[in-house]
C-alpha cells in the first residue's frame, strides 16, 4: 500500500547516501550517534527513575539541569533516527516490531512529565518503574529491528 | 601481537556451551539487548556523575551523586559479561577487528581515568559541600571520561564494519596472512 512511497523516498540522494556511501560518516557514524543519544536520553531518564524509586535520596528529585541533558539526547536521537529511516523506510515501516518501539518510546516520554508533575507531592514509584520497562523494552525492540525485518527495501 | 592474538582465538573459542547457547536463534538477538540495557545504565549514570564534576547542577554536593556509581558499576558487570560471550562466540570477527581494538584501548584509557580519579582526588572531591566549584583536574577527570566513553561506544558501534572478510579458521595459508602477518 505504501511502496509507491518507499520507492520514491529510497530513490531520494539523502536515502541513497545513507544506503551506499562508503563514508564511515555517513551510516556507521548515524548509527553510532544513535547508540551515544541513547545513553543520555534512556540513560539519564533510568536514573530519574532510580532516583525517585529510592536510589541516591540526597540528589534533589527534579533533576531539572539533568532533564535538560535527556532532552538533548532525544534531539539527537530524534534527527538520527529520521535519517536511518529515511535510508531504509521500507525495512523499519513495514516490520511491527518498529511501531513497538516508537510506542514504548511515547509512553516512556509522556511518563516522564507525568512523573515530574507527581513527584512533588509524592514519589511516583509505580510509574518509575513503568518507566524502567519501557526504556528497556524500546532497546530490545530496537536491537530485534535488525534480525525481524521481512523486507530490506521497496523492491524486495 | 600475531602469535597471541591468534592463541586467544583458539583458546576462548573452546568455551563449547557460550558458542551454543549464541548460535541458537534467540542467543545473539537477546545477548545484544543486554548489552545495550548495560551501555544505557553504565553511560547514563556516568554522564550524570562526569556533568557534576563539570560543574552542572552545582547546587548539590557531589556526594550526593556518588551514589549512582553502584548502577553505573552494574551496567559495566552486564556488558563485561555480555561483551565476553560474543568474543567468545566469534572470537576471529573481533581479535583481528580494528575498530574492536580501539574499543578495547578506549575501555583501558576510561579505566584509568577512573582510577587516576579514585587514587587522586576522590576523598577531596566527595567531601566537598553544595556550591563548591570542583577542582579543575576533576573537572578534566569528568570531561575525559565523557570523551573516552563515547568513543567506547563509537568504535563499539563501528565494529560490525570493520569485520575481518578473510578470516576463516578452515583457511589456514589465507588466515595467517590476511589476520595475523598484516
Amino acid at each position: 500500500m505504501l511502496d509507491p512511497f518507499f520507492i520514491w523516498l529510497e530513490s531520494t540522494s539523502f536515502s541513497v547516501w545513507m544506503r551506499e556511501s562508503p563514508s564511515l560518516f555517513a551510516f556507521p557514524l548515524i548509527l553510532a550517534a544513535h547508540t551515544i543519544g541513547l545513553g543520555l536520553l534512556a540513560g539519564v531518564d533510568v536514573a530519574h527513575d532510580l532516583r525517585i524509586l529510592g536510589a541516591a535520596p540526597k540528589i534533589p528529585i527534579e533533576f531539572d539541569r539533568y532533564l535538560r541533558i535527556m532532552w538533548f539526547g532525544l534531539a539527537v536521537n530524534a534527527a538520527s533516527g529520521v535519517a536511518l529511516l529515511i535510508g531504509y523506510p521500507t525495512k523499519a515501516l513495514t516490520n511491527p516490531v518498529f511501531y513497538l518501539k516508537l510506542g514504548l518510546i511515547a509512553v516512556a516520554l509522556v511518563l516522564v512529565n507525568v512523573i515530574r508533575r507527581r513527584q512533588q507531592s509524592y514519589a511516583p514509584r509505580l510509574l518509575a518503574a513503568i518507566s524502567l520497562l519501557c526504556w528497556a523494552g524500546a532497546i530490545v525492540a530496537g536491537r530485534l529491528l535488525a534480525y525481524t525485518y521481512t523486507r530490506l527495501d521497496a523492491t524486495s | 601481537m600475531g602469535p597471541f592474538q591468534y592463541w586467544f582465538e583458539q583458546t576462548v573459542s573452546q568455551v563449547t556451551p557460550v558458542r551454543l547457547f549464541m548460535q541458537t536463534s534467540w542467543g545473539w538477538p537477546a545477548t545484544e539487548s543486554a548489552h545495550f540495557i548495560g551501555l544505557t545504565l553504565l553511560f547514563g549514570s556516568i554522564a550524570v556523575w562526569d556533568l557534576r564534576l563539570l560543574g552542572l547542577g552545582r547546587g548539590v554536593p557531589i556526594s550526593a551523586f556518588h551514589r549512582l556509581v553502584p548502577f553505573a558499576v552494574a551496567g559495566f558487570a552486564i556488558n563485561v559479561v555480555t561483551g565476553s560471550m560474543f568474543v567468545m562466540a566469534e572470537a576471529n570477527q573481533y581479535v583481528y577487528n580494528r575498530a574492536f581494538q580501539f574499543k578495547l584501548l578506549f575501555l583501558a584509557l576510561a579505566g584509568l581515568n577512573v582510577l587516576t580519579f579514585y587514587v587522586t582526588m576522590f576523598r577531596r572531591v566527595a567531601t566537598s559541600g553544595a556550591g563548591a566549584a570542583p577542582p579543575l583536574l576533576a573537572r578534566l577527570n569528568g570531561a575525559l571520561s565523557l570523551a573516552f566513553w563515547m568513543a567506547v561506544i563509537i568504535c563499539g558501534r563501528l565494529i560490525t564494519f570493520y569485520r575481518p572478510t578473510r578470516c576463516r579458521p578452515g583457511e589456514t595459508i589465507a588466515f595467517v596472512a590476511d589476520c595475523i602477518i598484516r
